[in-house]
């Protein structure tokens, strides 16, 4: 066997385990997501719509996923942050409590409102509802991503 | 406690996975490159290295067009497209460059510069797709447009196709010739996936009890039944098997996907066996077909020949291959296998890569599935949920069908190997297919309220 | 996954779908690239053999490196095979382009044509080369000057001659007569007209008379009984029979069937032990060891030796036979056949290659051997493969094989050799043989049987000789395979002594 018959068939393999070099990366890639995609998917319980805001601030027309505990408002420590002159920098917390959705002002700011009725303290919400701060608005939706029982 | 979802305002600058695989991709080209001229210069050679160059640029060139769009796109389609292409232009540089012969003016193009020029088209095709396309409510809306088209273009291969290899699929417009039926698929998809996001809900409920199985009401039955048409035109007016089992099996997978419901898959076979079992007493190229499957060797010389050369090619391949250019695709200058670089070119790929080049390019398909499927499952609505699935599943199972027809699985149905078989339709088609699944997988893009049929759940939340 | 339940199964499920029908498909690929490759490879149809075909075949050599089977130069791009040694013929058989091919040429035509690999390294290796194929030279464990020889002894009569080296199984000469000219039939110009005189021909000359000639064995087939008396128990070294001495002068009846021994030119009244019945070749000491031995033993042993079954060869063989099978008594249709049959006449056939064997095992001290044509397999790339002698098994215990062998020894060095295996001796070398008259139809000559082997101590060589219609074995088989092992032994081997 000459050089060149061993410099061929070293080529020859080296493609083949070029191949399986890509293959591998990409397998490794796709590990990864999937994990990352079991430990966050789970949470989501919710989302939120926004359907108005114009400082830009959640963008308008992006979908939130939420947890069971969002809190609102301008600070940038908030699950949500909301930017307008009349939201608080602690506005409003969003939970799920068993099998309701409860929305309470922490009293900061101007009233929140639920479908333009003002809120006083506390009040349950429901998907579809749509919650305002100042002039954002946000619509309580059912998550995309199903927890499977 | 989480932060806001950091991919609301944050947009991936760098897309360092893709550009990690494009790299192996650029290394798997080049050895391959420079394995094939060194087999067929025998001495150690680069030839002429301008088509990979191209290629592989081209990649590049597609991924800073991705990284400036600034979009979340999937890192993984791309460097798949580019070694399932990459591997296509290796094969179609090494086969017989007198297969396809085209002249433009006083220019002659042959098999490699062709495909060549069709994957840096179709790279483009995909590129402008991914970036572009940033909300798919329009594929939606004109669903029934899309219906009409497909049947426009069925009726076209009807009125003005010829016939080839006992099919009749392409139409010649000019100096141009396309397969419909490869654009027809996809077409098909969208309106199906519309159809049913529509109707899901309807789907989902049963109505009608015939013996232990429960249907829908009839109303609902009928687009299955129209695709169950759809898929006999085709055998009978096109002679195309492959497109008709492609359809009908990805029809029915979207079917259960949106329902759930394994009933219609069982009506669904059954519809499948009887039209099969009909076609195959009534139409002669279908009986043909099969009867070359069961026996090749009843006619090694006329029917089954392609069949039994495509057996020998994978068992002079053996586990490793002979190597690119040291396979035998002619004897006596005359292609060993007529259809080498269309229907059987896998079997090419499994003489001169081997049983681990086949699996490797197989396993290619398979991420596209996984990928395809993951898209599927994060999309937004149901309707992009459905689109992805059914364009994933159109690529991934014809390459299924053509791989397994190669390897004697299933009868040869004429199909292509997608991204790697020569031909300017099938290399577009698919480009267009995972440019749209690199749109849909872009999940900041998602704008607009998803149609309300959509939310008509039986959601239970936690 | 979605905003309605059963898109994320639905998706899982058809996803598992597509992996099944893609583990099908891989596992379809492994199949048809593994387990099928060789098989598909080496198909005449395939396009692969076309083209290996018109590369020139490899060559065979003998254990000297003559070469036995070469090309021919090509005329008009058609190359056929060209043979020097027809004498080799039985063993190499021949390519045709009319007729196919025969002999090692067809066992061995992957290999030579270079579509077969070797070795399981030099499978990844090979598929690496830069030709398509890659033939390979088969060198044989034969000598060429031993073949001819033996196919000048036997002359014109029909027979057939086979030696082996009884320590490994490697066949030293296989011969068949009449012959045929391989060179004729190769040669497109000749090869219609030569393949009808062969036709025409009633001896029959494209039989390989060593591998599937069947014949009645006769007293060679004694060494048989022997080891099955032997081995069961039946009897020992030292056994008599009393009434034999009678029964040897006047016949030994039973159930009405007289058996008797060949005249013999000096009269013995003490009872034969087993080295004396062997030596002298008595059938009636044989017919009673075989009847107490019975049939169900004699059966055993004998298919120890692989009788009854073809033998595992690199050409086709015949199996040989005790019995035509279809008696009550284990396929013996009474006690005279089993009588019969245990000094070799009856319904016994066997090939001489089957009684090599046999002898092969008493030479080895009661190890079978697998018998081999060819030493080695050197590629044109240099892939070489060695064929390593194979124990097939143990037949007999050392102590019977060595009874057996003294007896052999005495059969051609004791006081009455000349009448039987004395013409074997081998000057200056402790030999052993059996002659052996095989009786046929009344009015046809009987065949003229011998094996033997020697030095008996440390057997280099072992001979069978079969001559058609010769007559005794003394007159005829005896000084043949006589003279074989001693130009071996003295001319041929590679340390011979002169």
């Amino acid at each position: 066997m000459d050089a060149f018959t061993l410099v061929l068939w070293a080529l020859r393999i080296g493609f083949l385990i070029c191949l399986y070099l890509f293959l591998a990366l990409v397998v490794r890639t796709l590990w990864r997501d999937l994990r990352s995609a079991v430990s966050t998917a789970a949470p989501s319980v919710g989302r939120l719509i926004v359907v108005a805001s114009p400082l830009g601030r959640p963008e308008a027309g992006t979908s939130i996923p939420i947890d069971a505990v969002t809190s609102l408002g301008g600070d940038i420590n908030n699950t949500i942050v909301v930017e307008d002159p009349d939201v608080a920098s602690q506005h409003g917390l969003l939970t799920f409590r068993g099998r309701a959705w409860h929305l309470e002002d922490r009293g900061l700011g101007a009233p929140m409102r639920v479908n333009g009725e003002p809120v006083a303290d506390a009040t349950t919400v429901h998907f579809g509802d749509e919650i305002g701060l100042g002039r954002v608005r946000l619509r309580l939706e059912r998550p995309l991503e199903r927890v499977d029982p | 406690m989480r932060l806001a979802r950091p991919r609301l305002r944050m947009r991936p600058r760098t897309r360092d996975r893709e550009l990690r695989l494009l790299t192996v991709v650029a290394l798997a080209m080049g050895a391959g490159w420079v394995s094939l001229s060194s087999t067929r210069s025998g001495g150690l050679s680069i030839g002429d290295p301008v088509p990979v160059v191209c290629w592989l640029l081209a990649m590049l060139g597609v991924h800073v067009a991705f990284v400036i769009s600034g979009r979340d796109l999937d890192q993984v389609l791309l460097p798949v497209v580019g070694i399932l292409g990459g591997i296509s232009l290796l094969f179609m540089e090494r086969l017989p460059q007198g297969l396809v012969v085209q002249r433009f003016g006083d220019r002659t193009l042959m098999l490699g510069d062709l495909q060549l020029l069709w994957l840096l088209l179709g790279l483009g095709l995909l590129g402008i797709t991914a970036i572009s396309v940033r909300s798919v409510r329009w594929l939606r809306e004109y669903r029934y447009t899309w219906a009409a088209l497909g049947i426009g273009l069925l009726a076209a291969v009807f009125l003005l196709g010829d016939e080839v290899n006992g099919a009749r699929l392409s139409v010649h417009i000019g100096p141009f010739s396309g397969q419909p039926s490869e654009l027809l698929k996809v077409i098909l998809v969208v309106f199906l996936a519309a159809y049913l996001a529509d109707n899901r809900p309807m789907l989902a409920r049963s109505s009608m009890r015939v013996g232990i199985i429960r249907l829908p009401p009839l109303a609902y039955l009928l687009p299955m039944l129209a695709m169950w048409g759809v898929a006999l035109a085709l055998v009978i007016i096109q002679k195309d098997l492959g497109a008709a089992l492609l359809l009908f099996s990805v029809f029915l997978a979207l079917l259960y996907i949106a329902t759930r419901r394994g009933s219609y898959v069982v009506v669904g076979l059954v519809l499948f066996v009887v039209g099969a079992a009909v076609l195959y007493g009534v139409l002669g190229h279908v009986r043909a077909r099969v009867d070359i499957w069961l026996d090749p060797w009843a006619d090694p010389l006329g029917a089954g020949y392609q069949v039994i050369r495509a057996l020998y090619a994978f068992g002079r391949g053996g586990i490793l291959g002979t190597g690119l250019g040291a396979g035998l695709p002619t004897v006596d200058g005359v292609a060993a296998i007529p259809l080498i670089h269309t229907d059987f070119v896998f079997a090419a790929v499994g003489e001169e890569l081997g049983l681990l080049g086949a699996l490797a390019v197989g396993t290619c398909y398979l991420i596209l599935a996984e990928r395809g499927l993951r898209i599927a499952a994060r999309a937004p609505d149901d309707f992009q949920a459905l689109l992805a699935a059914g364009l994933t599943l159109v690529v991934v199972l014809q390459a299924a069908l053509i791989m397994a027809a190669n390897l004697r699985l299933v009868p040869l149905t004429g199909v292509t190997l997608p991204l790697i078989s020569y031909g300017g339709s099938s290399i577009l088609t698919n480009a267009l297919v995972v440019g749209l699944l690199l749109a849909l997988s872009d999940r900041t893009a998602v704008r607009g309220v998803p149609a309300p049929t959509a939310r008509i759940a039986r959601s239970a939340v936690a | 996954m979605n905003s309605a339940p059963g898109i994320g199964s639905g998706l899982l499920r058809v996803g598992l779908v597509v992996c099944i029908a893609y583990a099908l498909i891989f596992a379809g690929a492994g199949w048809l690239q593994v387990v099928e490759a060789g098989p598909l490879s080496a198909d005449p149809r395939n396009p692969l053999q076309l083209v290996a075909a018109r590369a020139p075949r490899g060559r065979i050599l003998d254990v000297r490196g003559v070469v036995v089977a070469d090309n021919a130069r090509a005329v008009d791009g058609v190359r056929h095979r060209r043979y020097a040694h027809p004498a080799m013929a039985p063993i190499t058989g021949y390519v045709s382009t009319i007729f196919g091919t025969a002999g090692l040429e067809r066992t061995y035509d992957r290999q030579l044509t270079g579509v077969a690999r070797l070795g399981a390294g030099g499978d990844l290796l090979r598929k690496f080369r830069s030709r398509a194929s890659d033939p390979a030279d088969l060198h044989l464990s034969v000598d060429v000057r031993l073949q001819e020889l033996a196919a000048r002894l036997l002359g014109d009569q029909r027979g057939a001659v086979v030696a082996i080296e009884p320590s490994s199984g490697r066949i030293l000469a296989l011969v068949s007569t009449p012959g045929y000219d391989p060179q004729q039939l190769a040669d497109p110009a000749t090869a219609a007209a030569y393949l009808a005189t062969l036709g025409d021909d009633s001896g029959a000359p494209l039989l390989d008379r060593a591998t599937q000639g069947r014949y009645v064995p006769g007293s060679v087939f004694k060494l048989v009984t022997g080891t099955a008396g032997l081995e069961s128990g039946a009897i020992r070294s030292d056994t008599t029979f009393a009434d034999q001495p009678v029964e040897s002068r006047r016949g030994f009846r039973l159930e009405g069937f007289r058996i008797q021994d060949a005249p013999r030119s000096v009269q013995l009244d003490q009872p034969l032990d087993l080295t004396e019945a062997l030596e002298v070749s008595s059938n009636v000491w044989f017919a009673h060891a075989g009847l107490a031995t019975g049939a169900g033993a004699l059966l055993e042993v004998a298919s120890r030796f692989g009788i009854g079954s073809a033998i595992a060869f690199d050409l086709p063989t015949a199996s040989s036979q005790l019995n035509g099978g279809d008696g009550p008594l284990h396929g013996f249709a009474d006690r005279v056949e089993l009588a019969n049959a245990s000094y070799g006449q009856a319904e016994v056939l066997t090939t001489p290659l089957q009684m090599a064997l046999v002898t092969t095992a008493i030479a080895n001290g009661g190890v079978l051997v697998r018998p081999t044509l060819v030493d080695r397999i050197v590629s044109r790339d240099g892939d070489e493969s060695r064929t390593s002698p194979t124990r097939i098994g143990r037949v007999m215990s050392a102590t019977h094989a060595a009874t057996l062998r003294d007896a052999m020894v005495q059969a051609v060095q004791g006081r009455y050799a000349a009448d039987y295996a004395g013409g074997a001796r081998v000057p200056g070398v402790r030999t052993a043989g059996k002659s052996g008259t095989a009786q046929l139809a009344p009015g046809q000559a009987p065949h003229s049987w011998f094996v033997g082997f020697a030095p008996a101590d440390a057997p280099r060589i072992a001979v069978v000789v079969i001559v058609e219609n010769a007559g005794s074995g003394s007159s005829r088989a005896v000084p043949l395979g006589g003279r074989l092992m001693n130009a071996w032994l003295k001319r041929f081997a590679p340390d011979s002594a002169p």
